[in-house]
């Protein structure tokens, strides 16, 4: 019994056990001057599980009684969250390294944030919802307090602290209703439970205060407070990897919980989520334009895209929950590019953040300039780069669920922030001439933003190849 | 040729010059023109069964995940783009190879021509509509290349930027008018969706999608009031301007239009938002024209009433309209093409365009003038060019279409445009070639080699055969492309110079001869056009974007202002709103529970519980008062559990509260004693209402939650039946905690532990950096007792503690089956050991001190694990529980569980890990080395050294 438990949970436990090994080995051993194989062996790990999940079982196994999931939606989600959480960590050794920034347990916090992801959208019940959401963010409290010295960089991780306490006080007050009013906290049993139309009034506010718990952790409008403070305060490694893996995991498990447990009641929350979504495009695309520090650009620029994944989900359909996946893994494979990127800008070997630096990039780097142009293109979701499409998985989502408004919302959104993507454009291309950045990049940047640049442009004919695998996850999600 | 080849030789010849420029210009330049040429022979092989009416049709799977084929089809109307695209493109590669500079980056220019060229193919060609859409984006992003190709010129840059804003943000615009259409029709393809005219303009969404789609359309064919970019655009090399605007790009937002004419056309809704606009742009763009001295201005603002022009003709729904749209198309191009090549070669010769300056040029420059002499006369409709027959034809048009119930509206429009479009034609003739001849030019001009002239003299040799003989050079073209708009039925029309005296000859008439008496009046109607206040439209545009972006900015600042207090308000607001929200949409069942009769004693608990806790919020700048109030708070609670039958409850939280509150208090000792007053009142008042709400509506809801039965019967019915019988124990709580839920016990004992080894290792960390330093200087802010350990309490605690531990010794003997346990037990003892050291002194304490406190949480963990595993032994899974009964003798009968040896675990662990934590906070004060000196320091071995000393 135990043993087939454990068996469903092997790389989680993997994981875990290989954090907390590594931990003690590290304390007792080299300490930070082990930091850097540390970080490439996690890495190494991570991508070995993730190559375990993506190709080991089919079907839908499950363990502990029905608390933890392992379908295809799961799967899918761990393979975007564990590769790219690999990647963004290799991608930022370096540039902590070069500033002494780099501990030992920047990858074993990274790794134990992982297995509080993979939990996450594997989660079969509130309890292990609740379990998966502490470990991750316990883990991303620390790294975003990374650098201790900085004081921006503690009071954002201190900000996100408090904030995030705030959030899982609100996502447990939920759960406890929706305990008191379904009688259970197993998702198969809350969907028994809630029925289209049949809803209690207990169970509806239960299901509000889970979605406000959650939102905090996709930084959607108005949980999303948080974000741009957390982005520009904590260190541009651990502002990427806020920006891609865990964001998977909030949007897979805020999908696992409306769709498995309240997936019988879409029209009881369809609507609330869609209110996010459109309150975060359209904050997203605003209050991006006026920033001129990039890392708090991204911020803004990454509520936006929660916004539009939230469509996805607010479509309420499997179509929709298909699209919301693809738009993740795009959002991410673009995210890894921009960030390769910003970690290069530097001038006199100091990061630097503000984008008027970027002024006549093109003229010393054609060819950086040119991927960045493609990725920025592609983000603002302008024909024919990959985001483009992400784009219009989920606005066609809307429309066929009837939910018209929400994509002409959409719509409109992405007009007023293409502006912000293409002002970065113009100054790469035709900016004023102003004090010069250099571009300090390592091969592995230089090919990861190479390679993120050539997928938005090639992923024009073949969507990264995930479509398929993003539908047949849906296909499991959605009843 | 396929489809597919025709489209994609222009992506894959514009590898070809950029990497053909090392080997000279001319390579670059014939290695472009071959691949266009290439392409236009594969069009014209399609062109006898496109001419029959034939659609072509392509495709091969593209996305299937979102259904999507890649498909082309060619028609008529695609043909007849295609034909404009492909046809000019090669003229432009010509005249652009003599036109640039060597300074020019030619390869470059090339390249991105060819890209430019294979997007619009693709948009002509595309059936799908998202490919439709991907195309469409491309002319956006590759025209942005090519307007800004001059980087050196600010104004290409600007003029760059804002085609790119404006366009680019039509086509996004554009995306949901597109999926809209494809969700109605049910599919993407466009031969499917042009067969769903019924369902389409039945669809409450037909306005919306309308809208959208016209926004993409009007935006890429420079409509007022999107016109602004393209004068703007000039800044590009002549070649550029000359076929994107005349030919290609802004050409793309009237093929769309014509390609949803079938669906879309024929509403009020569509003429009178298409035909307006149009009429608008046609006059705005014929009199500003008139008045712009920069040749290519005026050029471009006649392209935008030309465009206005065909926009209208399109808007107007009628299929002799939609004929005359197509006709004027083709006319539009060769004449618009030739002459921004023509004012491209006078700005190549003379070095400048300003028409102030010029004046002439008809001897210097005689075959410039002819081909501008014609072309000219085209534009301002003058016979037998090809521009007065599809003019004529638009004025008859305009003649029967009324407008709101007007008669005269589009008409009286229509000659006014006519009548300002032949003026400023004459006028490029009159002010640039006739007249005296000059001798200030910046450098004398003279005509151009040939290469230049070619391409424009080949342009209005089409322009003199389409009007001499129009059924036969253009009449096929024609009807294949009307075809391809209205359908299979076309109505009559001839495409001939002599209708008889019609009303649209009289208009003609007037409007050639208003052109020539403005064009007299000129300075005049100058000097009073320069009166008039113009508001610039590059002026409002960047004063709109950089307002937008100011206001942007400071709006976001504002929200986010890093304060943490605002973050958390509007958090809360928000779910508040929300959880009202559902509130109000939910439906909730009548209470089934009768509320309890409150007596005396439980409300003035109540009262206690509510004073005290406003006095916290309202008094906790005061830290040490806070604590107190606080600790009112516990006691209370705790008071409540047992007055609610929950002993075991009550002795946890009593049991807590005290340690807690001791940690705290020593905590507070490093602390100073107020918190400053840091938010405004108004803030305060703020936040006040929204907890009040906050507050209100939590508490309704536990209300309500409260007075109705749960949904499903409460776990609590299988513990109580069950505790006896599988867990040995009455006491409910306890048998839950040691054994039912003893998993869970084992995990939260581990982290008691580590916790506390957590703040000892914090506190380590300070003590050893200057922190402690600081600490132990500081001076406290509140007068100390004179005496740090009195009497009374040292004596006190003294007695106490035997009692104490004695109580928690019973508590935990009891627990199994009576309101206590290891957990309640374990904090009383540690109460009473702390204590000690509150009285005594840390000094005093830890010098007595046995055991590591690190030690008593290990070994409590490791006993409660021992205890667990020993089920293994009996086969059972991990800490199943066991008991038995053990008959003492001159005792009563004792039970005896293994749950009570996981009790013990537990009890050492809570011990440890409160000692520990204790310990930690209390090190800062203390230094090694350091005595107490007080009286009641009754240290045997002291006295021991006294007494030896006394006796030496």
């Amino acid at each position: 019994m135990i043993q087939a438990d454990l068996s469903v949970i092997l790389p989680e436990i993997f994981l875990a056990v290989y954090a907390m090994a590594a931990l003690l080995f590290a304390v007792y051993t080299g300490k930070d001057k082990l930091a850097k194989p540390l970080v490439y062996a996690t890495a190494l790990v991570m991508v070995v599980l993730a190559i375990y999940v993506g190709s080991s079982s089919t079907g839908t196994t499950e363990a502990f009684g029905g608390m933890f999931v392992n379908d295809a939606f799961a799967r899918f989600a761990k393979v975007v969250i564990l590769l790219s959480g690999a990647i963004v960590m290799v991608m930022g050794e370096d540039y902590m390294h070069r500033r002494g920034m780099l501990r030992f347990e920047y990858p074993i916090l990274i790794a134990l944030a992982s297995v509080g992801m993979m939990m996450m959208v594997s989660a079969g019940d509130l309890m292990s919802l609740y379990m998966g959401l502490e470990l991750q963010s316990l883990a991303l409290y620390v790294v975003a307090a990374m650098r201790r010295d900085s004081v921006k960089s503690t009071e954002a991780g201190l900000k996100y602290f408090v904030l995030g306490a705030l959030s899982s006080g609100l996502l447990l007050y939920g759960a406890s209703l929706v305990y008191g009013f379904a009688g259970t906290t197993k998702f198969a049993g809350i969907i028994t439970v809630a029925q289209h139309g049949e809803v209690s009034v207990g169970l509806l506010i239960g299901l509000v205060l889970l979605i406000s718990g959650l939102a905090f952790k996709v930084s959607a409008v108005p949980f999303h407070m948080w974000t741009p403070d957390v982005y520009e305060g904590a260190p541009t490694p651990v502002t990427a990897f806020f920006a891609t893996a865990p964001k998977v995991a909030a949007m897979g498990l805020f999908a696992r919980v409306m769709h498995d447990a309240f997936g019988h009641a879409v029209s009881d929350w369809s609507q609330v989520i869609a209110l996010l979504a459109v309150a975060s495009m359209f904050l997203g695309a605003v209050a991006a334009i006026g920033q001129r520090d990039i890392k708090r650009l991204m911020a803004y620029s990454s509520i936006a895209h929660m916004g539009y994944a939230l469509i996805g989900l607010a479509a309420g359909t499997e179509f929709g929950v298909e699209a919301m996946l693809v738009y993740m893994a795009i959002y991410v494979t673009m995210n890894i590019g921009t960030f390769a990127f910003i970690l290069m800008m530097e001038r006199d070997g100091k990061p630097i953040t503000d984008i008027n630096a970027l002024n006549q990039f093109s003229k010393k780097e054609p060819g950086k300039a040119l991927a960045m142009l493609v990725l920025l293109f592609s983000l603002a979701g302008v024909p024919p780069m990959l985001g483009f499409f992400g784009k219009f998985y989920v606005l066609r989502a809307a429309v066929d669920a009837n939910m018209t408004w929400l994509a002409v919302a959409g719509v409109v959104a992405s007009v007023i922030g293409a502006f912000y993507y293409l002002r970065i454009v113009f100054y790469m291309y035709f900016g004023k001439d102003g004090e010069e950045m250099q571009s300090r990049g390592s091969m592995l940047l230089n090919g990861l933003l190479a390679a993120s640049a050539i997928a938005m442009v090639a992923g024009t004919f073949t969507t990264l190849g995930i479509e398929n695998a993003a539908a047949s996850a849906a296909a499991t999600l959605v009843h | 040729m396929s489809l597919f080849l025709i489209a994609a030789l222009p992506f894959l010849g514009a590898v070809f010059p950029a990497l053909l420029i090392r080997a000279g210009r001319n390579a670059a330049a014939s290695s472009a023109g071959f691949t266009t040429l290439l392409a236009f022979i594969g069009l014209m092989l399609h062109a006898p069964a496109v001419l029959r009416g034939e659609v072509i049709q392509a495709s091969v799977d593209w996305l299937p995940g979102l259904g999507l084929n890649a498909n082309f089809f060619l028609d008529g109307l695609g043909f007849l783009f295609a034909t404009l695209i492909l046809g000019i493109g090669l003229l432009i590669i010509i005249y652009a190879r003599f036109y640039l500079t060597r300074e020019d980056p030619m390869g470059q220019f090339y390249s991105y021509l060819l890209l430019f060229q294979g997007a619009m193919v693709g948009i002509v060609l595309s059936d799908n509509i998202l490919m439709l859409l991907v195309f469409w984006e491309l002319t956006s992003l590759s025209s942005f290349l090519l307007i800004g190709y001059w980087k050196h010129l600010p104004e290409g840059r600007q003029g760059a930027r804002m085609a790119l804003a404006v366009t680019g943000s039509g086509g996004l615009a554009m995306i949901g008018g597109m999926l809209i259409l494809g969700n109605i029709a049910g599919s993407y393809d466009l031969t499917v969706i042009l067969q769903h005219k019924e369902a389409i303009q039945a669809s409450p969404l037909y306005l919306p999608a309308l809208i959208l789609i016209l926004l993409g359309a009007f935006t890429k064919s420079a409509q007022f009031p999107f016109h602004f970019w393209l004068p703007h655009a000039m800044a590009a090399p002549t070649p550029v301007s000359a076929y994107l605007h005349s030919a290609t790009m802004v050409k793309a937002g009237l093929f769309l239009m014509a390609r949803m004419w079938p669906v879309l056309a024929g509403t009020p809704e569509w003429f009178y938002i298409v035909a307006t606009t149009g009429l608008v742009t046609m006059v705005l763009g014929a009199v500003i024209a008139l008045f712009k001295d920069d040749l290519k201005a005026l050029l471009a603002f006649s392209t935008v009433s030309h465009l206005g022009l065909i926009t209208m003709l399109l808007g107007f729904g009628t299929k002799i309209a939609a004929v005359a749209a197509v006709f004027h198309i083709i006319n539009h191009a060769t004449f618009k093409a030739a002459l921004f090549m023509s004012a491209g070669i006078v700005d190549h010769e003379a070095h400048t365009r300003d028409i102030k300056r010029l004046g002439g040029l008809r001897h210097l420059m005689p075959i410039t003038f002819t081909i501008v002499i014609i072309a000219s006369l085209s534009m301002a409709g003058i016979p037998p060019l090809n521009g007065f027959l599809s003019k004529e034809m638009m004025l008859e048009e305009a003649y029967h279409t009324t407008w709101l119930g007007s008669h005269w509206v589009i008409p009286g429009l229509a000659v006014l445009a006519a009548v300002f479009s032949a003026a400023y034609s004459f006028r490029y003739i009159a002010h640039v070639f006739l007249g005296p001849k000059r001798d200030d030019y910046p450098t004398t001009p003279h005509d151009p080699p040939a290469g230049l002239w070619l391409a424009p003299a080949f342009l209005v040799l089409l322009v003199i055969f389409i009007g001499l003989n129009s059924n036969g050079v253009a009449g096929p073209l024609v009807s294949a492309a009307a075809n391809a708009v209205i359908g299979d039925d076309l109505p009559y029309y001839s495409l001939k110079l002599w209708h008889g005296v019609t009303p649209a000859l009289y208009m003609s008439a007037i409007a050639v001869i208003g052109g020539l008496l403005f064009l007299s009046q000129h300075k005049r109607l100058e000097a009073f056009w320069n009166a008039l206040p113009r508001p610039e439209a590059k002026v409002i545009f960047e004063a709109l974007v950089n307002g937008l972006v100011r206001a942007a900015r400071a709006g976001s600042d504002a929200l986010h202002n890093g304060a943490i207090s605002r973050y958390a308000a509007i958090m809360i607001v928000f779910t508040t709103g929300l959880t009202y929200a559902a509130f109000r949409t939910g439906t909730l069942a009548a209470p089934t529970r009768s509320v309890q009769e409150a007596g005396v004693l439980p409300v003035i608990g109540w009262i206690c519980l509510v004073v005290a806790t406003l006095a916290v919020v309202m008094k906790h700048r005061n830290r040490l008062l806070a604590l107190v109030l606080i600790g009112v708070v516990g006691l209370v609670v705790s008071l409540s559990f047992n007055y609610l039958s929950a002993p075991d409850l009550a002795l946890t939280q009593i049991s807590v509260e005290v340690v807690t509150i001791v940690l705290m208090l020593l905590a507070l000792n490093f602390m100073p004693k107020d918190t400053p007053v840091e938010t405004p009142l108004g803030k305060r008042l703020r936040d006040i209402t929204i907890s009040i709400f906050a507050g209100l509506g939590s508490g309704g809801l536990i209300y309500a939650l409260m007075t109705r039965d749960f949904a499903a019967a409460p776990i609590s019915e299988y513990h109580l039946a069950n505790s006896y019988k599988g867990g040995g124990g009455t006491n409910v709580v306890n048998v839950i905690l040691v054994d039912f839920r003893g998993f869970d016990t084992f995990g939260e004992i581990i982290v008691l532990g580590i916790a506390a080894l957590v703040i000892f290792a914090l506190t380590e960390a300070i003590l050893g950096s200057r922190v402690r330093a600081r600490l132990l200087n500081r001076k406290p802010d509140m007068p100390r007792a004179g005496d740090a350990h009195p009497l009374m309490m040292v004596v006190a605690t003294r007695v106490m503690m035997p009692l104490a531990l004695m109580v928690a010794a019973f508590i935990f003997f009891r627990g199994h089956n009576l309101p206590g346990g290891g957990f309640i037990a374990g904090l009383i003892a540690a109460i009473a050991v702390i204590m000690q050291y509150m009285a005594s002194g840390f000094a005093w304490a830890s010098e007595r001190q046995r055991f590591f406190f690190h030690g008593i949480i290990g070994s409590g963990v490791l006993i409660a694990a021992a205890t667990g595993m020993g089920a293994w032994f009996n086969g059972l899974p991990f800490l199943t529980s066991a008991f038995g009964y053990i008959d003492w003798p001159l005792l009563e009968e004792f039970e005896w569980a293994t749950a009570a040896l996981f009790d013990l675990g537990v009890f050492l662990a809570v011990v440890g890990a409160v000692m520990l934590a204790l310990e930690s906070l209390a090190r800062f004060a203390w230094q090694p080395g350091m005595e107490t000196e007080h009286a009641m320091d009754i240290n045997p071995a002291r006295d021991d050294v006294a007494e030896d000393e006394k006796e030496a």
